[in-house]
């Protein structure tokens, strides 16, 4: 036999009347706290400040390994070790395996560092294991703390405002904020929102405007000193593109309904488990990826088509985005892995705002591809509408903060 | 035999899950959607048995996507047990779930989870009695301190179909054998 | 006297006398019903959510599902 929703009720409530007793209502000091972070007056400085703190621990913690250990051990090491015993210096397999080295004054040289060598075995490892790696592992660990604290359902209530006005709501920093560390599982979160219509605002938001764990840990290497601008204008683009998406997408954007559970002590072996789990999984889909990357760069750099596309999109590149031509390669790269295109586009002379925009450029152009991939999964069509609206922005956004950069008198 | 985790999200079920199974668990896809679940062994009696930890859901009626799965893969299951995870702070929505998956016929086994947390917001919760009116095993647990899990094993197999009717019968019984207080409180 | 869930105030009690049909059996699954004793603890500023506590479990939701509840308030 099967009971309506109301006979349900009416025999739970009987069956609790009879097993259940709540006692006396006790505030305890995690009830304060609790109150205390989802108040907006005393929960919005706390929100800010526990991002500046995760900021901040981030930035040092993977500095702290990159620049103190890998960069010496790939530079100083591995790269002139390389240099020296792979066979054929100056050949194509050489130069997409080690060093595609330079020419100077008529003369082949090697590069000085991994970041300029664009070898496989080189580039590719150096970014994947000593830039990548260590921004994945922090981030991933302060994530799960921020989770098996209870923390997160408590920043969703505070923030739950400003996403309701893009059509989403407070629940969307969930896959906002996993799509930090990689897009990937950011995709496969945008399951907990309710409606056709936010799932399609969300999954464009986070394949165009969140730049993955990867390309930041990359950033925050190359270009520290940018890193504010860039990510200005990501986050400004979130917003504004977000606010149009749900003035002309159809259907409905339910509000905010959940839980806030009471704070608890995370269990180490817990958090070890999800970090261990998500690294791992990050690096079967990014280590592949990024040596298949830079293999392919390398390739058809010495084919000369990247050269080619240089030239036929220079006046794009040159005229509407105002970047250098030579920035064609990295965007190419960029669909394979965006980390690795933004350690390309470092080594490429250009003016700081150029490289602002070419980094930006580079975060908003076409997902990678196993972003691509997982968004296919969820559906064709809301892929080519991801795609459509992805076009429409890098054409308005690149040109507008080029028109930008115009009037400031810095592009 | 097959045993599905089913409950509201966040309530401890991939803990439980952990707890319950070893090694050998995999991570897959539900077909055609984004939806992961994880599935694993354990041993039983010498036995192999198969647990599947089901995306969390409200009500068997769903409002996205990873509660059409949590339903699909009840529905998909006919012959599987269920342990009905339940948040011992919250144990009147978490009997909403459970009752509408006793109520298709799926035998079950509850696991009041996460004990401490009611204990620590004085919520007393009377599981022998609750196991009589529902005829079902109903077992307190902390999965994340591990407490409760043996018992809620050996209990599995005492898992059975039970009709409304009879819980119906037993709720109003049980009012009765409580006394005048009670019934006072009751009208 | 009944106010809409909405228009409490910071800590106000009350009994939950009335849910509009449509949204009662998703606050339902969030142990909002009638008859529920409930607590306001705060609001979002600009339209925010509105969180409250119901048999000691804390819930938030938006501004216009807070406006289709309304509650007798006690306190």
């Amino acid at each position: 036999m099967k009971l309506n929703t109301g006979e349900r009720w009416d025999l739970i409530d009987r069956i609790s009347k009879e097993t259940v007793t709540f006692g006396a209502y006790r505030h305890t000091l995690k009830d304060a706290i609790g109150e205390l972070t989802v108040k907006p007056m005393t929960g919005i400085p706390v929100a800010i400040a526990v991002m500046y703190g995760f900021w901040s621990v981030f930035g040092s913690f993977a500095g702290f390994f990159t620049d103190g250990f890998f960069v010496r051990l790939f530079d100083a090491y591995w790269l002139p070790w390389l240099q020296e015993v792979f066979p054929g210096q100056g050949e194509w397999l050489y130069a997409i395996m080690v060093d595609t080295g330079g020419i100077e004054s008529g003369e082949f040289v090697l590069s000085s560092n991994c970041l300029e060598s664009f070898g496989v075995l080189t580039s590719g490892l150096f970014v994947a294991i000593g830039v990548v790696l260590p921004a994945i592992i922090i981030f991933y660990l302060m994530l799960a703390l921020l989770e098996d604290i209870g923390y997160m359902p408590r920043l969703a209530v505070l923030l739950d405002t400003v996403l309701h006005r893009v059509g989403l709501h407070g629940y969307a920093i969930v896959p906002t904020i996993l799509s930090l560390g990689c897009n990937v599982p950011g995709v496969t979160a945008t399951r907990i929102l309710e409606t056709k219509k936010q799932r399609f605002i969300m999954m464009t938001l986070l394949a165009i405007f969140i730049p993955c764990g990867a390309q930041i840990g990359i950033m925050q290497d190359v270009v520290p000193d940018l890193m504010g601008w860039i990510l200005l204008y990501l986050i400004i683009g979130y917003f504004v593109f977000g606010y149009i998406l749900n003035k002309i997408v159809p259907g409905k954007a339910p509000e905010f309904l959940i839980d806030v559970p009471p704070y608890r002590r995370p269990l180490l072996s817990n958090i070890g488990k999800k970090v261990g789990g998500r690294v791992r999984g990050f690096f079967v889909v990014a280590i592949p990826f990024v040596l298949l990357g830079c293999a392919i760069v390398g390739v058809l750099y010495q084919l000369g088509v990247i050269q080619f596309l240089g030239d036929t999109l220079a006046p794009v590149f040159v005229g509407w985005f105002g970047v250098p031509k030579e920035t064609a390669g990295p965007l190419i790269a960029a669909f394979l892995r965006k980390d690795l295109a933004v350690a390309q586009l470092s080594a490429i002379t250009m003016t700081p705002y150029q490289m602002i925009t070419a980094v930006v450029l580079v975060s908003i152009y076409f997902p990678c591809v196993a972003t691509f991939a997982m968004m296919l999964k969820e559906g064709w069509k809301e892929l080519i509408g991801s795609l459509a609206v992805l076009a429409v922005v890098v054409f308005t956004y690149g040109g507008l903060i080029h028109l930008i950069g115009i009037l400031l008198g810095v592009a | 035999m097959k045993i599905l985790l089913m409950g509201h999200p966040n309530v401890g079920k991939s803990v439980f899950f952990n707890r319950l199974t070893g090694a050998n668990v995999t991570e897959s896809n539900y077909p055609g959607t984004t939806v992961d679940y994880t599935k694993g062994w354990m041993k039983i009696e010498g036995g192999d048995v198969e647990i599947v930890d089901v995306p969390g859901t409200f009500s068997l009626d769903p409002k996205d996507r990873a509660e059409e799965v949590a339903v699909a893969m009840l529905h998909e299951n006919r012959d599987a047990k269920v342990i009905s995870v339940i948040d011992a702070s919250k144990i009147e929505r978490g009997l909403y779930l459970a009752m509408e998956i006793i109520e298709e016929g799926y035998p079950m086994v509850i696991a009041l989870n996460m004990r401490d947390v009611a204990e620590d917001k004085n919520i007393v919760i009377d599981a022998d009695r609750l196991e009589r009116i529902l005829g079902i095993p109903v077992v307190s647990t902390v999965a994340i301190a591990g407490e409760g899990i043996k018992e809620l094993v050996s209990r599995l197999k005492e898992a059975k179909p039970v009709n409304v009717d009879d819980i119906i019968a037993n709720a109003a019984n049980a009012s009765d054998t409580t006394g005048a207080a009670d019934a006072g409180g009751a009208a | 006297m009944k106010k809409k869930l909405s228009e409490m105030d910071y800590n106000e009690q009350g009994t939950v006398t009335g849910i509009e049909k449509d949204l009662r059996k998703r606050v339902a699954g969030m142990g909002i019903r009638v008859g529920k004793e409930l607590r306001m603890v705060t609001k979002q500023p600009i339209k925010g959510p509105v969180d409250v506590v119901v048999d000691e479990a804390e819930t938030s939701l938006g501004l216009d599902m807070a406006g289709k509840i309304v509650v007798e308030v006690t306190k």
